[in-house]
């Protein structure tokens, strides 16, 4: 590895699908990182899901050798970084590992909801920012405007953009000259006491957690006491390393240079992102600023469809957890679903990335509940708690004020869904907070309850505006709001699994849903059923499954006992999955269209 | 069910704690009526010829086995298919093979299915000279236009001749099959129906509602009018009160009799006893063992002919089937079963005792009338589990 000053650490942040993965693998190609004949498409997205949905989830890091216009031997590190907003502060944890970052823009699509969001954390992190204009081998690329856009939307000098097609590799190799020309090497102090901070990690079954690092003062070797600061524990490193990208051992890792350790970390929870590592003897002063535990903000229950998975189902999820600190789980016992697990997950997409790995890699079949979000209810007493379920909520004389988590939300799109959008906000209780126009298309930023977009809100945004509109998003704040839990009765008893928590203002329509959606999948009975929706003892809206009035063979004709059985039996089949709210069977597909609507 | 293509292969013994039952099906028609599922087809003088030769053989088949001697039969049931069809010197044939076979009880209740246009006073007096002694006669309803809908071949008058005919014949136990819940029946045309039947003073009244079973005409191409569950539902209760003010007694879901006239024959089914099938497609019951004939009439004559048992399927029941069976079946009748029968269901039946769908009484359990009604709500849950 080359001295500091031929040291570039940089990352590369885009809006999805502006071609972030190209630019990586172009420049792992280029670079002689990678062997082009071994080359598979995007190979940092090493994931099979991450390559289906073109986005990274987990980041890697890697080592390219670079000999510049100069002469001298230049050692890249890219730091790859999740593309997502779940992700926002794996991403700002990544880019504080770096001095630079490469800003890609879709020539075609110029700046999105994302570019900004991006833009904004590599400014945060006082990064270096190199515009990248990519894709101007499309022929609906608007280079010109897509520069006036990085001047105007970002304020950055247009003339610093560099245009390039990664698709083709036209422009590449500017992008490695300005790498290097533009980025700062890395400052920091060989000689002080080591400081390092981890921007990623995962388990490997043999090494035990391996931590990707980035050293900003002093040294790290092997037998070193490493001390991780925010937990206090102290471990042994084993190895030092760097990517290139697979995993190579090297002697040490010094100020300035990015690679892996691993001292025998059992659990990624134990080392995670944002964490500072130390040298136990001689720890640094301070820890890097802005550590925070990633917390879960979306919240679901998963349930195995067939009872007998889930030791399964728990055994996949502690799996998962050992390489995902963010992931949570507690058991959850559903009347309606039997047994399975409250999960929290850092957002939808976070959500879906882990049912779906659940499914394909531990082949389990699961039911998942519509997310909901974590509430804060003041107690009359004074006292906070956190609910991430409607039935723990204590009883309405406790409750002093609920608190609902909002997010800012920031959705870019072309001028003519301006009133749609904003129509879909004021449905979704959304806040507006700003309005610029940026040519033929605008930038709009509402506060949002999180509640409220985590269902069926990005489709909708997608929808109204044919797909044109960005978002991007991120927690804000938990504010007071007019909450209320909304019982579902059946004949006067309240199914606990149904209970939802909404707007005072939207409990109505919601309850009138819900009921009309229970009556459709709700069987007749032998007697009749209430389904009634309720704020506390008040009934707001009411459907009636009325009672069966007749169920009868009357007909036995000529003693064929054989046949009459069996239409006993197939009515049996189709009772099978019916659960006892009470006297009333309720089939689990109507748990489903409450608990996934 | 199992179905083999060795009939033979499965052992029929009655364990003979009753006298057997025997119903014998005769699978021609004139006119298949619209709403018919039935093991029927058109009548054909020689096919009929044919069939009976073959029913011969199988009734002196069974009476080959071992234990033909050791049996009673108490009753016997001719069904169809339109079995008044039968010249009365056939049916005397039959009954006389079957009293030769197997031993026919001098009080045996010998029933013949009769539809009102193959019936005359002298028809009815050969028959009842021949053994028969109860008469069921196809009224299904007493609205002209109705019957004309439903395929029937006679008119409301045709049937109340027949009736009085089948009187005059002396036949002293006479039946008469309703169906309700047909296109555009409405409650007062029903009431009609039903009153128009009970002012002849049957000894006993069958009323099913309409079913469209598969293989059934308006199964296939669909029909019309249907009225509405509450409208089948109302038909039901009154013909309930009609029939209760008019002294009969609702002893079965869909049976009705005066005192002392209840179906014998029926009342074997119910009561989970034995029974021979004979004829194609005829189902019997024989030592836990429920099995079924042939449908189509020639591979049943074909069958016999080559000198096999013409059975086409068969069930070997289980205990808990056994179970099973015998307390739904039991349940139909308004006798119930016994209390400790369903001493392993005591919330369900709480429930229905709730509901009043059910009454615990004398240490039996009972359908009410409204139980009825609802009955394979109730028979579902006594099922036995799969295995």
């Amino acid at each position: 590895m080359a001295p500091p000053p031929r040291i570039r650490n940089f990352s590369i942040v885009a809006h999805i699908d502006h071609g972030k993965s190209t630019l990586a693998d172009r420049l792992l190609a280029l670079t002689g990182a990678m062997d082009p004949k071994k080359a598979v498409d995007q190979v940092l997205d090493s994931m099979d899901l991450e390559r289906e949905r073109g986005i990274t989830i987990k980041q890697h890091t890697v080592c390219l050798p670079n000999r510049a216009r100069d002469g001298q031997e230049y050692t890249l590190n890219l730091i790859d970084t999740p593309g997502h907003v779940d992700f926002s502060y794996e991403v700002s944890r990544s880019l504080a590992a770096c001095e630079g970052a490469l800003l890609i823009v879709d020539a075609a699509q110029g700046v999105e909801a994302q570019t900004l969001a991006n833009f904004f954390l590599a400014l945060e992190a006082n990064l270096t920012i190199i515009p990248v204009i990519n894709k101007i081998d499309l022929p609906q690329a608007d280079v010109e405007g897509t520069r006036r856009q990085i001047a105007e939307i970002l304020g950055l000098n247009a003339d610093d953009a560099i245009p390039i097609s990664a698709k083709v590799g036209t422009g590449v190799p500017e992008v490695l000259e300005a790498i290097v020309q533009r980025i700062p090497p890395p400052a920091g102090d060989a000689a002080a006491p080591l400081k390092a901070l981890v921007f990623d990690s995962f388990y490997d079954p043999y090494q035990g957690v391996v931590v990707y690092v980035r050293v900003f003062d002093g040294r790290v070797r092997r037998g070193m006491p490493a001390l991780l600061m925010s937990n206090g524990r102290v471990y042994e490193v084993q190895q030092v390393g760097v990517f290139t990208p697979e995993m190579k051992p090297v002697e040490e890792l010094s100020a300035g240079q990015v690679g892996y350790l691993t001292a025998g970390i059992k659990r990624v929870a134990d080392a995670k992102v944002g964490e500072t590592i130390t040298d136990a003897l001689r720890p640094t002063r301070a820890p890097f600023p802005g550590y925070r535990d990633a917390k879960p903000m979306v919240f679901a229950g998963l349930y195995p469809v067939e009872d007998t998975a889930y030791q399964s189902l728990r055994d996949a999820l502690e799996k998962l957890r050992l390489n995902d600190s963010a992931l949570t789980f507690e058991p959850e016992t559903s009347m309606a679903l039997g047994y399975g697990f409250r999960c929290g997950f850092l957002g939808l997409l976070h959500m879906e990335i882990v049912q779906e790995r659940l499914e394909r890699e531990f082949g389990l079949t699961l039911i998942i509940t519509s997310p909901s979000v974590r509430y804060r209810v003041v107690t009359t007493g004074g006292e906070t708690v956190e609910i991430d379920n409607p039935s723990r909520l204590p009883p309405i004389g406790e409750i002093d004020h609920i608190e609902e988590p909002h997010v800012r939300a920031s959705i870019f799109a072309p001028t003519e869904f301006m009133n749609p959008i904003y129509r879909l906000a004021q449905d979704k209780r959304g806040e507006h907070r700003s309005l610029e126009y940026l040519g033929k298309r605008v930038h709009i930023t509402f506060d949002f309850p999180l509640a409220e977009i985590i269902v069926d809100f990005y489709d909708r945004l997608k929808s109204i505006s044919k797909g044109y509109a960005s978002l991007d998003y991120d927690f804000l704040e938990f504010r007071p709001a007019d909450l209320v839990k909304l019982d579902l009765l059946l004949n006067g008893d309240p199914v606990d699994a149904l209970s939802v928590i909404v707007h005072r203002d939207k409990a109505y329509e919601k309850g009138k849903a819900l009921t009309e959606k229970l009556r459709a999948v709700i069987p007749r009975q032998l007697f009749e059923v209430a389904i009634q929706a309720a704020i506390g003892s008040r009934v707001i809206a009411r459907e009636t499954v009325k009672a069966i009035r007749k169920n009868v063979t009357a007909k036995c004709y000529g003693g064929d006992i054989t046949r009459k059985r069996k239409l006993l039996e197939q009515q049996k089949e189709g009772k099978k999955r019916m659960k006892q709210v009470g006297k009333v069977e309720v089939p689990q597909e109507a748990f489903l269209s409450v608990l996934r609507s | 069910m199992t179905r083999s293509d060795q009939p033979s292969a499965v052992s029929l013994q009655p364990t003979g704690h009753h006298p057997l039952g025997a119903y014998v099906h005769i699978p021609f028609c004139r006119q298949r009526c619209h709403y018919c599922s039935f093991n029927t087809g058109p009548y054909r003088p020689a096919a009929m010829d044919r069939f009976l030769a073959a029913l011969l053989r199988e009734i002196d088949r069974g009476g080959e086995a071992e234990w033909a001697g050791r049996v009673t039969i108490g009753t016997v049931f001719f069904g169809g298919g339109t079995p008044s069809l039968l010249e009365p010197e056939e049916l005397e044939t039959l009954l006389d093979r079957l009293g030769k076979r197997f031993a026919l009880a001098p009080s045996a209740e010998v029933t013949v299915e009769c539809n009102p246009e193959s019936l005359t006073r002298d028809k009815a007096e050969g028959y009842r000279l021949a053994g028969v002694n109860r008469l069921s006669l196809g009224v299904q309803s007493l609205d002209a236009g109705l019957l004309v809908r439903l395929g029937r071949l006679h008119s409301p008058e045709e049937a109340r001749r027949a009736f009085e005919a089948a009187r005059d014949a002396g036949v002293d136990n006479l039946s008469v099959d309703l169906i309700y819940g047909l296109p555009d029946l409405d409650l007062p045309g029903w009431e009609a129906t039903v009153r128009g039947a009970l002012a002849w003073g049957p000894e006993h009244l069958s009323a099913y509602g309409l079913t469209l079973d598969e293989g059934s005409r308006w199964h296939g191409e669909g029909v019309a009018g249907l009225p509405d569950e509450e409208t089948v539902t109302a038909q039901y209760w009154s013909l309930a009160r009609l029939a209760r003010e008019a002294g009969y007694e609702h002893y079965e879901i869909s049976n009705y009799a005066r005192h002392g006239f209840r179906s014998r024959h029926n009342q074997v089914y119910w009561r989970a006893e034995e029974y021979l099938g004979l004829g194609p497609g005829a189902c019997g019951f024989l030592g836990g063992v429920r099995y079924g004939n042939v449908k189509p009439v020639e591979r049943y004559c074909a069958m016999l002919d080559a000198g096999t048992l013409p059975i086409g399927t068969h069930e070997i029941l289980t205990a808990a089937q056994r179970k099973a069976e015998r307390r739904i079946l039991g349940l139909r009748l308004s006798d119930g079963v016994p209390f400790a029968w369903l001493e392993d269901k005591a919330p369900l039946v709480e429930s229905w005792k709730e509901l009043g769908l059910l009454e615990v009484a004398d240490d039996r359990c009972r359908l009410t009338e409204a139980g009825f009604l609802l009955s394979d709500s109730l028979f579902v849950e006594l099922l036995e589990p799969r295995s």
